[in-house]
């Protein structure tokens, strides 16, 4: 331990930390720019430089690199070390004029212009993150400095592409000032891959570090292994460093956890229709049509744009389109209705119209579907705006314009089926309305758990109106649009009626059942399993020690397929047993 | 080669005398790189060719350059049993008559500059005295103004030895001093570096003996000694001088160094824009190798120590001791933060010693004649003897050893002769680049580090540069901050960027756009540079601005609130006028102008378009009748 002083205030350091460090570890600021916690400090920036007293010497050193040694008076903010800095800023900002750091920086000490009036090419502040990243977290040095003084720049190899570079674009993720020299394009001859969010639609990137989506519950980061550079080639590890409590773990690995339970609810939700396979409306050909989903994040105050309007492929929106029905009412695709559409799709439109006063948009619809509370009433307010709600399925977008002024837009095609005319209308972008499908591992799953599903693959309710969240396995309940198409009021209703089925059965700590069941008479069981693969609700098991089978009478449904299916007659149905049978003819009979 | 070749010391030191005065007339021609720059090659080619053309058989030796540079070239004549007479300013004409006046016998007194009676070594031992006189009347070199007041030891041999000869160097009691170390413990030839008060002489001025102790006392397999010949101040060329003049002597002093730090390897850095130097110093080392000096078991005393040479590339700041080592290690060249020093973790992060070549020249004298004849030269501070370079406007340009504690006065008005034309001394610009201006008050002021850094200049490596009225300070500051900028490795903002911007304001200033604000954010900028850079280019490099500004201020104002340039050289604030009285119509200016900007008939009052006229002082240069004025503000 050293004993300093640090702004008339004596702290006892751990000896080989850095002034910085000390300072930091006590709760003291000193402004950085080209100090990171993961990186060997370099003392580009100078400002953390601080005033030294030492053995009746003043000096000053940059913090993030000079050790603590015992005895050592320090003043953090002295008046020539913020003289010293808020020159070094005016330096700065003259090369990275709208750098928030620098920005932040400037405000704070009260530096309002730059006096330095040299123009630079790149806004580049030579900090040398993106070299000491590469160098020392990446293992590899596809980047360094060139030149000296002023002439001096970050570049490439013999300032030409090189393999070195693996385009793990960390260069330009440290990069506080966005410098073109650092921008990938200007790095390497590939194009770089980047990691897509999940959750935006693809609309923005993501870290190999992230989030899965805001609301995750639990709401922790994980790591993207796939992507991750730390293990593609053990390098990295700057997560590790930086994380305060300590929580990074390479060691990790999924595993799956079993529980034993009574009861299960499927709530796995539902995939969008993809609009690849109708190519007639262009999706993936052309940047601006774009989905319903796509177009929920670009709107959405958390989305990659933060709510602002920036659509891929255009600059200004004079008009839009909405396409209803995408992959639903469809003899091509789903013959079913998605239910959701209409709505969202009005709701789509009357957002542009909010942020885009002066923009037209045409919906174009089959029929409207507004079945809920409120809903009709929010379309007949649409009919009364300046909306145009067209009533036509759209045959194709194209690019081809009508006239040469819509050069590089869209044109939607179409029949009025009202008007019985064709309509071809000039847009900027195309929203299309994709329609609600089963996940596409759903019957994976209706397997696993014996649950029996429509054609199209939604799993099916026990009973429309006596069972609407129960299945016909006992003790597995559905809910949400898994079951079939459904807004977010009739999911939340629908599961929150699925858990109250689940907890009523919970409270009450016994369980009801039909009487009506199988039971195996095992004297007469031969032990031939030929029930066990028959049964429907794996209700039957083979008893090793016994050598019979063993029917679970909780989850035996009382169908009978095992009744008749028993070649030495050896199940029974209760309620239903030959003899009951015959009895009851007799009885008949006898009247 | 060592293992196998017994040497002899003795031998060689018999050689080399007989090499250093033979039994023939011996010609000796300055062929540093001052003197082949001034055409010593020429001169050379002419003698040989004289002496063939005569039949004569006289010696021929290239040697170092003495110092005095504006004598070169320069060659010196020793018949056997004479005096040793200087030839300076020769021409190839002068040259060739010499060798005919000498074989006569008949040379012009006003040919010779000085002359030299005896030659005693470091040693004391006399190679040679001389009665006779062959020319009456020239100066005794002892007694020439240029010489009188110097004292040479880290220039003791240059000017006098071949330098590719190691037999000469070891007769002028070269390699003696290694001889002496060997048999001293390690530790008492560090403390007898320490008594005898050297200190750096690259520019820090860090007392050596204290540097090599701290280097001694790490532990270490292996320990690396580095000469640093990274000389790259402009106008300074003390180091190359020694170099050129005197390898062997560098080579001695790292040698005993070595030893005394316990080093086995070592380096010479050497910036490859010397390329005379380069192969002085390869021919030295392998001389050196092949008598045992360097390699391994070094004259039987089981002390092993090899040097290598290592290019520089061009980069001034490869003169600081951390970017040196990095250009070595093949690093990008970037200063880094000392602690930890080079004597803990320097090349390839083993205990390192840098010192610079004229540190490492005095060694070999202090070990040789003790440290108590060093200390009692210079100053309570400051001992022993410092070389400059003695450059600007001064009659005597050159190289000069001096004592510590010499004013300035003495050595502008009695070794440099005065300033040219007897203009008015205005200001002395010492310590390279980074060092400063100091005004005409300051001319009593004794030359050593401490009383040089108080008035806020430094030592520095040696550069003195002397400027008269001429000489426009705001200007002259731009030239350094120009040089410093551009040398700037680039790493610090403040040095970097801030260089710049000092840059910018100055032009400001010499081309009249500046304003009085813009002086204080120069002086602020200038401190703040000094005070957040790291090493020690930054925090020196705004010395000249910060020098002339406390020294000049006037004359920044002047150029600010009067657009006037008093020295007449910022060309935005002066103008060409052609005085009406004085002139006389002959057009001479009028057909040098380059922009045809002088318009006048034949015998009648010329004129200058002021909008064509580029102010390249073409005119004014050519002008016999006194008829071109150059106007600045008023005057």
């Amino acid at each position: 331990m050293v004993k300093i002083t640090i702004n008339d205030q004596e702290y006892d350091i751990e000896e080989g930390k850095t002034i910085l460090e000390a300072a930091q570890a006590m709760g003291l600021e000193i402004p950085t720019l080209c100090y990171h916690k993961a990186l060997s400090p370099y003392g580009a920036c100078r400002l953390c430089t601080v005033e030294i007293e030492l053995n009746g010497q003043t000096m000053y050193q940059a913090s993030c690199q000079y050790i603590v040694e015992e005895g050592m008076n320090i003043q953090t903010e002295s008046e020539r070390v913020v003289n010293g800095r808020k020159k070094m800023i005016e330096l700065l900002l003259a090369r990275a004029p709208e750098a928030e750091d620098i920005l932040d920086l400037a405000y704070k000490y009260g530096v309002k212009e730059t006096r330095f009036t040299k123009e630079f090419e790149d806004v580049c502040i030579l900090c040398g993150l993106c070299i000491r990243v590469c160098n020392e977290r990446m293992g590899f040095k596809a980047i360094e400095f060139v030149n000296r003084g002023i002439e001096r720049k970050v570049s490439l190899p013999f300032e030409d592409f090189h393999e070195v570079c693996r385009t793990c674009g960390s260069c330009s993720t440290y990069c506080p000032t966005d410098a073109k020299a650092v921008q990938l394009e200007n790095l390497t001859k590939y194009t770089p891959r980047p990691i897509l969010s999940e959750f935006d639609q693809g609309l923005a990137n993501r870290p190999a570090v992230y989030t899965p989506f805001p609301q995750a519950v639990p709401k922790i980061p994980v790591i993207d292994r796939d992507n991750c550079i730390h293990f593609q080639t053990g390098d990295c590890k700057i997560c590790q460093d930086v994380c305060e409590p300590d929580a990074i773990d390479y060691e990790q690995e999924d595993e799956i956890v079993e529980r034993e339970v009574g009861a299960i609810i499927v709530t796995t939700g539902f995939d969008t229709f993809d609009p690849n396979r109708l190519p007639q409306y262009g999706y993936g050909k052309y940047p601006n049509v774009i989905t319903s989903l796509e177009f929920e994040r670009i709107s959405s105050a958390s989305g990659p744009t933060e709510g602002e309007f920036f659509f891929p492929g255009v600059e200004e929106i004079k008009s839009a389109a909405i396409l209803h029905c995408i992959g639903s009412r469809d003899e091509n695709t789903n013959r079913y209705c998605s239910r959701l559409c209409c709505m969202n799709a009005l709701k789509a439109a009357n957002l542009i119209r909010d942020k885009l006063p002066d923009s037209h948009v045409y919906e174009f619809y089959i029929d409207i579907r507004a079945a809920g509370k409120g809903y009709e009433e929010y379309y007949q307010k649409m009919l009364r705006s300046d909306i145009r709600i067209i009533r036509g399925k759209v045959a194709e977008i194209t690019n081809i314009p009508d006239l040469p002024e819509d050069e590089g837009r869209l044109t939607v095609v179409a029949e009025d089926t009202l008007l019985g005319a064709i309509l071809r209308v000039p847009v900027d972008l195309v929203i299309l309305m994709v329609g609600i499908e089963p996940k596409k591992d759903a019957r994976e799953l209706a397997h696993i758990l014996h649950l029996p599903c429509t054609e199209e693959g939604f799993y099916n309710e026990k009973h429309p109106k006596l069972a609407p969240t129960e299945t016909v396995v006992e003790g597995i309940h559905v809910a949400g649009a898994c079951q079939f198409p459904k807004d977010v009021p009739d999911s939340v209703a629908q599961g929150e009626s699925a858990a109250a089925a689940v907890l009523s059965k919970i409270a009450r700590g016994e369980y009801i059942t039909e009487p009506t069941k199988a039971e195996i008479e095992d004297d007469h069981c031969s032990g031939c399993r030929n029930c066990i693969g028959l049964c429907p609700y794996l209700a039957i098991s083979f008893d090793e020690e016994k050598e019979i089978a063993k029917i679970d009478s909780a989850l035996c449904q009382g169908c009978g397929v095992c009744v008749a299916s028993c070649p030495s007659g050896a199940i029974i149905h209760k309620g239903y047993t030959d003899k009951q049978i015959f009895a009851e003819i007799e009885g008949v009979l006898e009247r | 080669m060592s293992d196998t070749k017994p040497f002899d010391i003795n031998i060689l030191r018999t050689k080399g005398e007989k090499s250093l005065y033979p039994d023939k007339p011996k010609i000796g021609i300055s062929m540093a790189s001052c003197g082949l720059a001034a055409g010593a090659e020429k001169i050379l080619e002419t003698i040989e060719e004289e002496l063939k053309n005569l039949d004569l058989d006289w010696i021929i030796t290239k040697t170092g350059c003495p110092g005095f540079c504006q004598k070169e070239p320069l060659l010196f004549y020793h018949a056997p049993g004479k005096e040793k007479i200087y030839f300076g300013e020769l021409t190839e004409k002068k040259a060739k008559d010499l060798v005919k006046e000498l074989s006569e016998n008949t040379v012009d007194r006003d040919f010779a500059t000085w002359k030299i009676m005896s030659d005693v070594t470091i040693e004391d031992k006399t190679l040679f005295i001389s009665e006779e006189t062959e020319i009456e009347d020239v100066p005794l070199y002892q007694d020439y103004a240029f010489f009188e007041k110097q004292y040479k030891i880290a220039l003791r041999n240059c000017g006098f030895i071949d330098p590719q000869s190691i037999e000469e160097y070891i007769a002028k009691g070269g390699y003696a001093a290694l001889q002496k170390a060997l048999k001293m413990k390690p530790e008492k030839i560090i403390d007898s570096i320490k008594k005898s008060g050297l200190r750096g002489r690259g520019g820090g001025g860090f007392p050596t003996g204290l540097k090599w102790e701290l280097c001694s006392k790490v532990d270490s397999d292996i320990k690396y000694i580095i000469c640093n010949a990274d000389e790259g101040d402009p106008g300074a060329y003390m180091d190359r001088s020694i170099l050129e003049g005197d390898p062997h002597s560098i080579i001695e002093g790292m040698l005993i160094g070595a030893f005394g730090i316990g080093a086995s390897e070592g380096y010479i850095y050497v910036r490859a824009e010397y390329p005379l130097a380069i192969e002085l110093l390869d021919i030295a080392i392998l001389q050196a190798r092949e008598n045992g000096f360097l390699g391994e078991n070094i004259l039987d005393s089981g002390f092993n120590f090899d040097i290598q040479l290592a290019h520089g590339a061009g980069a001034f700041v490869c003169g600081e001791e951390t970017a040196l080592i990095a250009s070595i290690e093949g690093r990008p060249v970037e200063p880094r933060i000392r602690p930890p020093f080079p004597s803990e973790s320097g090349l390839w992060e083993k205990p390192t010693n840098i010192n610079n070549v004229e540190t490492w020249a005095n060694v070999p004298p202090i070990i040789l004649k003790g440290h108590d004849w060093y200390s009692s030269l210079g100053t309570e501070t400051s001992k022993g003897t410092k070389v400059f370079s003695l450059v600007g406007k001064i009659n005597n340009t050159g190289l000069v050893e001096v004592p510590m504690g010499i004013t300035l006065r003495e050595i502008i008005y009695d070794v440099g002769g005065g300033i040219i034309d007897n203009k008015k001394f205005k200001a002395i610009q010492t310590g390279g680049p980074s060092g400063g201006c100091l005004p005409e008050s300051y001319i009593d002021l004794p030359v050593d580090y401490e009383s040089l850094k108080e008035a806020g200049s430094i030592m520095g490596s040696g550069g003195m540069i002397v400027l008269d009225e001429d000489t426009c300070m705001v200007d002259l500051a731009k030239f350094f901050i120009d040089f410093t900028r551009d040398e700037s490795c680039g790493k610090c903002v403040s040095c970097r960027d801030g260089l710049d911007a000092c840059h910018e304001i100055l032009e400001k200033i010499t081309d009249g756009k500046a304003v009085l604000e813009d002086l204080v954010y120069l002086e602020e900028l200038g401190q703040s540079i000094v005070d957040f850079s790291m090493c020690g280019l930054g925090t020196t490099a705004p010395n000249p601005v910060l020098t002339t500004l406390r020294y000049f201020k006037d004359e920044y104002i002047s150029h600010i609130e009067n657009k006037e340039c008093s020295a007449k050289v910022c060309k935005a604030l002066i103008t060409y006028e052609i005085i009406k009285d004085n002139c006389v119509g002959c057009q001479a200016c009028a057909r040098l102008c380059p922009e045809n900007a002088i318009e006048g008939k034949k015998d009648k009052v010329h004129k200058i378009n002021q909008e064509l006229c580029i102010k390249c002082g073409v005119c004014f240069d050519t002008c016999r009748y006194d008829a071109i004025l150059i106007r600045s503000g008023d005057k």
